[in-house]
């Protein structure tokens, strides 16, 4: 194993850039709990084993030093970024021979999260994602149906989802401006107080998830993540509205790849102790306008709603409303009602950008789940 | 036949068991940290010990259960969590065999707040009795 500190302050730059971007790609993977970003790592091996698998690509190397030969798993980032940027799982061979640089794992594991990988017998620099901004579409008026209804769709003969959120996580509208990573990590402590308002309990488990780098969120182990959490997990989402059966169908591009249905065929909401609790609980819709006002209730406890741990109980009462100011730009806004976690109601939200001409991509959170354990 | 039959039923057992190992710690409740079922035991010594199941639900106001549920339960009292320490302390009212008034009053800490597997260990005093207890979260 060969450790060194990267001293230059460019490099230092270099790498904290770096890191701020496998930041937002690792969203949902736990890069703060995993990595100790405030450490480099330098290692020069032989690529033993290519692993080309959702959440995170991994390259294998020997590397040998004083002791004997070490195996290290280096990650590299996620196989769709990646792939977006032209890498393939055949850019590097079983057999090259590659320096890296990145974050060493927290603890002592033979892991590390590459910041660069340098490939020998070329010299080139490998698998770097530019973190090209979403595609956007021209700027247009939202698409409506025939009989004048906002879509929330695509258009007939078109592609398109819904990609980027403007927010990490949800903070109470009224608290303006509340930094934080794109983990959800608040950049500053004492803001806990302005991101929602706690009971004591819920504002101590929020601040125990905070300090423990978010490293029990359900979402690491591939569990759903109801409420407003999945109108922001990376690899967007998507509307089927089936007006004919009276119900629209949220399709879950990342995360656990989960769906579920808003009925808008003027059911009425069921009473709490009647719903069959579950992740996305029961969702009852209608048109106000041009919004659609989603009603929601029978959620269960196993989840955190919304990025950097906010907590909930089986009380959680849901208020979403949905707009489209034009094709490009999805408006969400939700109320929300917890009287066992929150002193009062409140409201927060984020835009949603569309992404154009694509469709979400196939990605399954558990396909290298042998891999991601940490040895 | 008969011994048969009941070692598909232990192998199918700790299969279950093993698989259940592998998934809880994704299946943690993540609400209040004391709702749930809690399992573990009291006693004075290593071989005394009482078993001890409770339930507890936060209902927005207080927390509020049964200790060991069922024909004999013994509702809870009062707990009281300090969210600043994660000290617990539950008192409840139960009886002895004889019919007896017995005070039962729990001390402890809450320890594995994030974790399915949190437990609350402390001391445990019933009537004269005293000892030390360990629950986990089923």
């Amino acid at each position: 194993m060969r450790r060194h500190s990267i001293k230059p302050i460019w490099a230092l730059g270099c790498a904290l850039l770096f890191v701020a971007a496998a930041a937002t790609a690792l969203a949902q993977d736990g890069f703060s709990a995993t990595y100790d970003s405030a450490h480099q790592v330098k290692l020069q091996g032989i690529v033993t084993r290519i692993d080309w698998a959702n959440p995170h690509a991994y390259i294998f190397i020997n590397v040998r030093d004083s002791i004997g030969t070490t195996n290290w798993a280096i990650e590299i980032g996620n196989p769709l970024d990646l792939e977006h940027d032209g890498w393939k799982s055949t850019t590097v061979h079983i057999g090259d021979s590659v320096t890296v640089e990145g974050n060493p794992a927290q603890g002592s594991h033979r892991q590390a999260f590459a910041t660069s990988v340098t490939l020998a017998r070329t010299g080139a620099k490998v698998f770097v994602v530019a973190k090209k901004p979403a595609s956007v579409a021209a700027k247009a008026p939202a698409p409506r149906w025939p009989d004048g209804h906002i879509r929330l769709g695509a258009e007939p003969g078109k592609k398109g989802y819904w990609g980027p959120a403007s927010a990490s996580a949800l903070v109470e509208t009224k608290a303006a401006n509340v930094p934080m990573n794109a983990e959800g990590l608040l950049r500053n402590f004492a803001d806990a107080d302005k991101v929602a308002p706690f009971l004591p309990w819920a504002k101590a488990v929020y601040e125990y998830r905070q300090r423990t780098l978010l490293k029990d969120d359900p979402l690491l182990r591939c569990l759903p993540s109801g409420g407003p959490r999945q109108f922001q997990t990376p690899h967007g989402f998507q509307f089927v509205e089936q007006r004919e059966v009276g119900r629209i169908l949220v399709l879950m591009g990342g995360g656990d790849r989960n769906w579920h249905f808003i009925y808008t065929d003027g059911r009425k909401q069921g009473q709490p102790d009647e719903v069959v609790r579950s992740y996305y609980g029961n969702s009852v819709g209608h048109w106000e306008g041009d919004i659609l006002v989603v009603d929601t209730i029978g959620f269960n406890e196993k989840f955190w709603m919304s990025n950097g741990g906010l907590p909930h109980t089986e009380a959680l009462h849901l208020t979403e409303r949905f707009s489209r100011p034009d094709l490009n730009t999805l408006k969400y806004e939700v109320t929300v009602d917890d009287p066992r976690t929150y002193s009062r109601s409140w409201t927060g939200g984020w835009t949603v950008q569309w992404v154009p001409n694509e469709e979400i991509q196939e990605y399954f959170c558990e396909e290298n789940v042998e891999s991601t354990f940490i040895r | 036949m008969r011994r048969r039959s009941v070692g598909i039923g232990f192998g199918a057992l700790a299969c279950l068991c093993a698989g259940l190992t592998v998934t809880w710690p994704g299946l943690a409740q993540q609400g209040h940290p004391l709702t749930g079922t809690w399992t573990g035991d009291w006693g004075s010594d290593t071989i005394h010990r009482n078993q001890l199941t409770l339930v507890m639900n936060w209902d927005g106001k207080a927390v509020t259960g049964q200790i060991n549920p069922g024909p004999d339960a013994i509702n809870l009292a009062s707990v009281l969590v300090d969210v600043t320490t994660w000290n617990v302390r539950i008192e409840a009212d139960a009886k002895d065999k004889s019919g007896k008034a017995e005070h039962i009053v729990a001390e402890g800490h809450l320890d594995d707040l994030g974790s399915y597997h949190r437990n609350i260990t402390g001391t445990w005093h019933q009537g004269s009795a005293t000892g030390n207890f360990k629950i986990v979260r089923d």
